[in-house]
């Protein structure tokens, strides 16, 4: 059975995200809508992730850890890891190319991380809604290095993305491009297509999920519970089986 | 110069009118946000084709009065709401950013001292 899968979502750790979209909500609702792979990736972050990866654990479905990275241009773009330590390595590792912009919460919004019980633990003091000192064509071999893939987001809006930023798809070595609406209004070369919720608030979990032709055993070859995460080539190699535009 | 006697000078379109008409301060043009929140002061105009929600938190985190939409872009409802509820004035105008900075240039001349 083909795995309903959502890469984009986002939780209180995002400066525009609600304030209770905490991992856990997100992923017990995800999960009560069919959702059985689910992506964490707040905006330049991914200090959510060990609450999430909980969370999903709790409410049975797969975890995949990551952010929403913005590049140099104001592109944003998925980056995703089949493991934890993966992911917050990468987040660490992102966080010094970032700009250091105070966060004014009361006007940007809250940018808080949580632990498994919804409780936060600590808040970022700078704003997380800047484009890193790092371009497109440097991001996808900086996240292969991690382990990870990468997924350019919302192709085909009209804000931080390839189309509003660059006026055309670039080519790069996309895992697969995420539209809003499929098919998309614009050339997307010929790669996979993703939709994605891009979920800010609990209305939105789950809003735009897609199939992905796999089986979860496919994905953890060493079963739900080992350590070592989503195997990450199959997860690529699935990815290749999604419509094309 | 206010933000209401900018728009008259420049011939914009006033497309988000709920705002202290105050005295700007200059002006700041990008198309990259992150540039904006790095480098425009407080009270400067914005000259921008970014016209979304997105611009307006990022005037609002810099204390921009108002944003400058060229090239006639759309203003989407989400964005003009945003302005309205932080009184973010938004003007429109079917000139380029280049046409729109040279002539508010002219315009701050004598008060156009900014350090390089």
């Amino acid at each position: 059975m083909p795995l309903l899968s959502d890469f984009h979502n986002h939780s209180c750790l995002s400066p525009c995200g609600s304030l209770e979209m905490s991992p856990r909500l997100l992923a017990s609702t995800a999960a009560a809508r069919g959702v059985r792979l689910l992506a964490l990736t707040d905006h330049n972050s991914s200090l959510n992730c060990p609450a999430f990866d909980s969370a999903c654990k709790a409410a049975g479905i797969i975890p995949l850890f990551g952010m929403e990275a913005c590049t140099l241009e104001e592109v944003h773009v998925l980056c995703l890891f089949g493991h934890l330590d993966a992911a917050m390595a990468f987040s660490e590792a992102w966080n010094r190319l970032l700009p250091v912009i105070p966060n004014v919460p009361a006007k940007m919004g809250d940018q808080v991380y949580v632990d498994e019980e919804d409780t936060i633990i600590g808040e970022v003091e700078y704003y997380l809604g800047v484009g890193a000192d790092l371009g497109l064509d440097g991001i996808g071999t900086y996240v292969h290095g991690f382990g990870g893939l990468v997924i350019p987001a919302h192709v085909d809006r009209a804000a931080f993305s390839m189309t509003s930023q660059l006026g055309f798809i670039m080519k790069g070595p996309w895992a697969a491009l995420e539209c809003v609406r499929i098919p998309p209004a614009t050339d997307t070369l010929g790669y996979p297509l993703t939709t994605s919720s891009d979920a800010h608030h609990p209305e939105h979990i789950a809003r735009r999920p897609f199939l992905l032709e796999t089986e979860s055993d496919e994905l953890l070859p060493n079963g739900p519970d080992s350590a070592s995460g989503i195997d990450m080539k199959a997860l690529a190699a699935a990815l290749k089986r999604r419509p094309r535009g | 110069m206010t933000i209401r006697e900018m728009a008259q000078e420049l011939g914009c379109e006033l497309v988000q009118g709920v705002f202290e008409d105050i005295e700007l301060t200059g002006g700041y043009t990008s198309d990259l946000l992150s540039d904006v929140m790095a480098h425009a002061r407080a009270g400067e105009a914005l000259i921008t084709i970014q016209a979304h929600k997105n611009t307006v938190a990022v005037a609002s985190l810099a204390n921009l009065p108002v944003i400058v939409a060229c090239n006639s872009r759309p203003i989407p409802p989400d964005m003009i709401e945003a302005a309205q509820d932080e009184g973010i004035a938004i003007l429109r105008t079917k000139e380029t950013q280049y046409q729109v900075s040279g002539r508010l240039f002219a315009l701050f001349a004598a008060s156009a001292d900014r350090a390089i």
